[in-house]
């Protein structure tokens, strides 16, 4: 399967409600929390263990980036929906300097190859500007050889 | 060439003569490549055998199969033919002493209760197992039915494998990566396409400078698409390992990138 035949054009609607919201210092150091909560929920979501190490992979991936991107001094909030088919990542931190993560990027390679959907964006209504990454990993289809 | 000391005879006999004439010629020959090459790949039984007799001792066989294997190959490259011993006399003990490094240095990061390394090792197995049968990775549910265990107790287990360290394996093959063979040599490299990726310039360094292996199992998941338990299959290594591998090179690449474009 081609990368763009996985890369399913589904984004996370705005009001959507989260079940799991963890919030760190944006610091490199306290990722780990994140980590360990998605691979928790995709663990009991009963996703495979290479969907459950991929999530885990780009939730860090997304949350490094998002990291680099952060003013100062402030929060990331990762919030997690969990719903039968897939786990929905939403990630923020308000913004350094209003410009959004590059797509040409080895990072977003990275991104794009681990999750089903990924998108990100820059709000700029509200105070601060804030930068967002969405994602998608859904339950591997079984398929029994 | 015949030695009277040696102790161990049969199928490797006829290597022994091989490796004066590995020892003899420049590093950069390319018969010499050849030769290593033939003398790991031809004694890989006796890592394999050494590998055995360490298992059920709470590491996945494939992975204690590796680190026999990296101590054939510096046996291979450390052997003296002049001193008059032979090549097994030599290499048992170096790769006997390689697994048992592996134990020393390859610890749980935490301590971990007994009954959480068996459970690792159980998952670790039954993971081996269903993977194999099903050609994809098992859930969690499939495990515990598998092992005959409620889910808590798989998700127990799986969690402990997050607080598993084998780093000392990581780190013996990234020294090792400029002076030695890892066993992605044998594997072959992999053309990474960086077309499309604005970094590539700042990427193409890092991505040289990994061990072979590591950049291997990169290429084979962010290029080439495979999952991780197709690599763990293909690289002849957990899925586990698979994946601390990757957690560990995207997070040094990821250092190596900073200040590139994001």
């Amino acid at each position: 399967m081609s990368e763009a035949e996985s890369t399913i054009n589904e984004p996370i609607s705005d009001d959507v409600s989260f079940d799991v919201e963890v919030r760190v210092a944006a610091t490199p150091q306290h990722l780990s929390a994140i980590r360990a909560v998605a691979a928790d929920l995709a663990m009991r979501a009963d996703f495979d263990l290479d969907a459950i190490a991929d999530l885990k992979l780009a939730v860090d991936e997304a949350c490094s980036t998002l990291v680099m991107h952060a003013a100062s001094g402030t929060e990331l909030s990762c919030a997690f929906r969990c719903t039968p088919d897939e786990i929905a990542v939403r990630a923020v931190v308000p913004s350094a300097d209003g410009t959004p993560p590059r797509r040409d990027t080895f990072s977003w390679r990275v991104l794009s190859t681990l999750a089903d959907f990924v998108t990100a964006s820059v709000s700029r209504d509200g105070t601060p500007t804030r930068v967002r990454i969405d994602l998608v990993k859904k339950r591997t289809t079984v398929v029994n050889a | 060439m015949t030695s009277t000391r040696r102790h161990t005879t049969g199928d490797y006999d006829h290597l022994e003569p091989l490796f004066a004439e590995f020892a003899s010629l420049p590093e950069d020959d390319e018969r010499r490549h050849e030769l290593r090459e033939r003398l790991v790949t031809e004694h890989l039984p006796v890592a394999q055998h050494i590998a055995r007799r360490f298992a059920h001792r709470g590491e996945p066989p494939e992975d204690l199969t590796q680190v026999a294997t990296v101590g054939l190959i510096n046996a291979v490259d450390r052997f003296d033919p002049e001193r008059g011993t032979d090549f097994l006399s030599f290499a048992v003990p170096t790769i006997t002493g390689e697994v048992r490094k592996y134990f020393r240095d390859c610890s749980w990061a935490v301590r971990v209760p007994r009954r959480l390394k068996e459970l690792h090792l159980s998952i670790s197995g039954a993971t081996a197992e269903l993977s194999q049968q099903f050609g994809r990775a098992p859930t969690p549910s499939e495990l515990a039915g598998h092992l005959g265990m409620t889910n808590e107790d798989v998700y127990e287990g799986l969690q402990a494998s997050n607080a598993y360290n084998s780093s000392s394996l990581d780190e013996m093959l990234l020294d090792d990566a400029e002076s030695s063979m890892t066993l992605g040599d044998a594997l072959g490299e992999e053309d990474v396409d960086l077309a499309g990726v604005e970094n590539r310039e700042a990427l193409r360094p890092l991505l040289a400078r990994l061990p072979e292996r590591e950049r291997h199992i990169v290429a084979l998941r962010f290029f080439g698409n495979l999952t991780q338990t197709q690599i763990a299959k293909r690289v002849g290594i957990s899925q586990m390992h698979v994946s601390r591998l990757l957690a560990k090179t995207l997070a040094h690449l990821r250092e190596g990138l900073l200040g590139s474009p994001r």
